[in-house]
């Protein structure tokens, strides 16, 4: 679905990426792990296209996406939730689905039914302003805005961050759906979230893949976990 | 209280016509966080261009004087889309994201735009009157009520009603108010905010331009000196009433509307200096303005 | 690697010297310029090649402190010229109603010195904290205002049509300077002019002058690391509109006239501004080189005008010369010719 081929990324002086190679195969859920600083985030923005001045490859579904402008990235049918879920905090829950949405046809209309019954939270909340919304509902339309439209492929940007765990629960049961029809490439912190959900991982450690496998890999391997993650 | 009544119709009318100018200002600056210095000299080309074709097919005494008035303010709206569309386009898109740059840019704008008026129209002021039906006054008891502010009220409060509609209802509304927000998401959702940025500027532009034309009847004259004077009360009402908020830029301008209409009856100099101070407590209250997004 | 640097060093000797004589040279270069520079009232007796020589070093100080707001500290302002209008008018009013050349001259510039002074740190300290862009918007309202009051205090400043102050203006001021004899003017102002552009050299390579720049380059960074970022701005928009003040003093007494228009209105600071882009936005020469294209072709634009009358809107023509070097030219002339210069180095060397 995804490939990314030596990604070398620079934020004004600073060499941030120094060759990220990663691969998402059909239909998987592919977690990116690694440490605060690790260049996890300035992974996923630099394929939707946020840094022009990148170097290196990036392949989706066989055609080369690296260096498009963002808005196109996503129009190839990327899905983007960035870290901090950037809701639009002015507008209501439902404006932010229109905002999103490619065309307004009974297609989308029915993709959004269906992700409003994945999140009920937010049916509950239709009218209200994305800045009114608690954390977990944020992070539900974050990722509903981001399905809305024919998404083959999906990126999430540490989706547990500052959630509840009754929320996190949530979410992750959500993705459990979202999984049989999207491929996501997932960055997160929370290893319980990423071994339930993952079935491969790449390790990035300063700027660089340095690690990858299989989840279960991972799963068993508490030295590995400590040398990258700092967790047992 | 007749000359209280007087003064707050009075200051009604000039803060409607403010908003115009004001309007375009504030969503350009909301949405590009470009201070746009043109926007003035915008406003100054738009009132001669539909004064000067308003006068061409005849003017106010003609037996069209009415339709030839509409005819006027068509040309100036299609005036506005035009040079909207030319300084978007060649200047200020090529500088996006550098604030100095876009701030110089558009100095230089307003320098030649300007000037230019004084090329076609000469350095005086042009004479112009409103068409007929929009001629004398009626009395509401003793308040006296010139048709022509009236129309002016009307006429501004339909545009203020149609702008919030359309922020609030259309597809093109919704993606503006995201944009004020955070331009980059709304990229990130598949939009190309550039297009956006050049029909806001255009739709901007093409306002002040109205809202030129119709100052000019409001003054019974046009001037190129008119371009900067209200460009700084324009300024001073986006910064009142919020970056990017329409509805705040109506208050505001009808706040800055009713200082003017007072200190133009008690002390005209320092109505400038009355408008900074409501500037300056409102910052000081509230920094992101009446009605502004926090960012 | 060093001891290769060492070998080069050794077997070509003239290359490490190189850079010093390039230095000397420079400095010769200048010496020879303002030597040139004080001869002209020797060589040049027309009145008017002086009158425009003066006011095109008058407008280059003017320039320069625009260009620590603009170049140095990456700040725009558009009411810079109320700086420049407060120093004329000082002049100009201690000419009239002092008595007494020297005590009314001192008068003057101390006015200016302490007014100039206020007036930028309480500007500063209520704008510099909000965006750029506000900053902006403030100055030009603040300006507005005293351009209001100079046309409203009729009694004092004799409103929109300005004084003439020519008949007050001493002829044996200390007793050695006639300000009505015009080469005394055109050495008062040149001896301004080296003056205040060697004291911006020196603030500009100075460790406050090194961190206003490095501000302006980012200045989140600099916050970050601990520098305070809005009193290094207040320093640089108090030094600017100083040396805008005193330059307004020299101007006043080169026109022997002020007005609310000539010397205190917002298309002064346009002035400036263009003068200031043209040459080289952030280089020392850059305001001293656009203030001499822009008074110079000014000077013969305005002249064209007998010929043709669209020759009174050459404003039009430094419009879209500034936008041309705004899109293309952002260094300016001087800015430009140093890239230009420095990579041709460049070039050669690797």
């Amino acid at each position: 679905m995804l490939k990314i081929k030596d990604l070398h990324t620079h934020i004004e002086q600073f060499h941030i990426l120094q060759g990220v190679n990663l691969e998402v195969p059909d239909n998987s859920v592919t977690v990116v792990l690694g440490r605060n600083g690790a260049g996890k985030t300035t992974t996923i923005r630099s394929v939707m296209g946020f840094y022009p001045n990148m170097s290196g490859e990036i392949l989706f579904q066989g055609k080369s996406i690296a260096k498009l402008p963002p808005y196109t990235v996503a129009k190839q049918g990327i899905g983007y939730v960035p870290e901090d879920q950037d809701i639009f905090a002015g507008l209501t829950v439902e404006e932010n689905m229109r905002v999103a949405m490619r065309r307004e046809d009974d297609t989308t209309l029915e993709r959004q039914e269906w992700l409003l019954d994945l999140f009920p939270d937010l049916r509950e909340a239709w009218k209200r302003k994305g800045g009114h919304l608690s954390g977990g509902q944020k992070q539900m339309l974050s990722i509903a805005r981001a399905l809305v439209n024919e998404t083959p492929l999906l990126l999430v940007d540490e989706p547990s961050k500052g959630l509840a765990p009754i929320m996190v629960e949530k979410v992750m049961e959500a993705m459990n759906v979202i999984r049989e029809t999207t491929t996501i490439l997932l960055v997160e912190q929370n290893f319980i979230m990423a071994s339930q959900l993952g079935d491969y991982f790449y390790m990035i450690d300063e700027g660089r893949t340095v690690f990858q496998g299989e989840m279960q890999l991972l799963k068993d391997d508490e030295v590995l976990r400590k040398k990258y993650l700092g967790i047992a | 209280m007749e000359l209280h009544l007087t003064l707050i119709f009075n200051g009604l009318a000039t803060g409607m016509l403010i908003f115009l100018l004001a309007a375009g200002l504030s969503l350009i600056f909301g949405l590009m966080s470009v201070l746009n210095f043109a926007h003035g000299a915008l406003f100054m080309f738009g009132a001669y261009m539909g004064t000067w074709v308003y006068i061409l097919i005849g003017g106010w005494n003609s037996p069209w004087g009415n339709l030839n008035f509409f005819v006027g303010m068509i040309a100036a709206a299609l005036i506005g889309v035009v040079l909207g569309y030319l300084v978007e386009r060649f200047t200020v898109r090529q500088v996006y994201g550098n604030h100095l740059r876009q701030i110089l840019i558009t100095t230089g704008v307003m320098l030649v735009v300007a000037e230019l008026v004084k090329v076609f129209w000469g350095p005086n002021l042009i004479r112009v009157v409103q068409p007929e039906f929009l001629q004398g006054h009626f009395l509401v008891g003793d308040v006296r009520l010139t048709y022509y502010r009236v129309f002016i009220i009307l006429f501004s409060t339909m545009i203020l009603i149609l702008l919030l509609f359309m922020l609030k209802k259309s597809k093109i509304g919704v993606v503006v108010r995201a944009g004020v927000e955070n331009s980059q998401m709304v990229q990130a959702l598949g939009i190309n905010i550039r297009k956006v940025f050049t029909l806001v500027f255009i739709f901007g532009t093409m306002l002040a331009c109205i809202g030129g034309y119709m100052w000019g009847p409001f003054q019974g004259q046009v001037n190129p000196g008119m371009g900067l004077d209200l460009m700084l009360i324009a300024f001073i009402v986006v910064a009142i009433g919020g970056l990017g908020s329409v509805a705040g830029s109506a208050i505001a301008a009808v706040l800055v509307g009713l200082s003017e209409a007072y200190m133009a009856y008690y002390f005209p100099p320092g109505s400038l200096a009355v408008n900074m101070l409501i500037m300056a407590a409102v910052l000081l209250i509230k920094p992101t303005g009446l009605l502004g997004a926090g960012r | 690697m060093k001891t290769t640097t060492k070998v080069t060093a050794y077997t070509n000797p003239s290359s490490g010297l190189n850079p010093l004589r390039i230095i000397t040279w420079q400095k010769g270069a200048w010496i020879v310029c303002c030597l040139m520079l004080f001869a002209v009232p020797l060589l040049i007796t027309k009145n008017s090649y002086l009158f425009l020589l003066t006011n095109i070093f008058i407008w280059s100080v003017f320039a320069m402190s625009y260009n620590l707001l603009l170049g140095f500290t990456g700040i725009i302002s558009f009411g810079h010229a109320m700086f420049f209008g407060i120093g004329a008018y000082s002049l100009a009013l201690t000419a009239r109603h002092v008595p007494g050349g020297e005590v009314g001259f001192i008068l003057a510039i101390l006015a200016t010195v302490v007014i100039c002074f206020v007036l930028s740190l309480i500007v500063g300290l209520l704008s510099l904290r909000l965006r750029d862009t506000f900053y902006a918007l403030i100055t030009l309202a603040v300006a507005t205002i005293f351009v209001i009051i100079a046309e409203q205090w009729r009694s004092m400043t004799m409103g929109n049509d300005g004084f003439n102050f020519t008949a007050s203006l001493s002829r044996d001021l200390f007793g050695f300077i006639n300000l009505l004899d015009r080469r005394h003017v055109y050495y008062i102002a040149l001896i301004f002019l080296i003056g205040m552009f060697l004291l911006l050299k020196r603030f500009i390579d100075s460790p406050v002058g090194r961190t206003l720049q490095a501000i302006r380059d980012n200045e989140a960074r600099a916050a970050s690391l601990g520098y305070a970022v809005l009193n290094y701005k207040l320093i640089s928009n108090i030094l600017a509109g100083v040396m805008a003040g005193l330059a307004g003093v020299v101007y006043a007494i080169s026109i022997r006239f002020v007005s609310p228009d000539s010397v205190l209105g917002v298309e002064n600071t346009i002035d400036v501004l263009l003068m200031t882009v043209i040459g080289g936005v952030g280089t020392l020469l850059g305001p001293i080189i656009g203030a001499a294209v822009v008074e110079v072709s000014s000077h013969y634009l305005m002249g064209l005008a007998n010929i043709h009358p669209i020759f009174e809107r050459w404003v039009i023509l430094f419009g879209v010369v500034f936008i041309l070097i705004i899109l293309f030219f952002p260094a300016g002339i001087v800015g430009t010719i140093k890239q230009k210069f420095l990579s041709k180095k460049k070039g050669v060397s690797s």
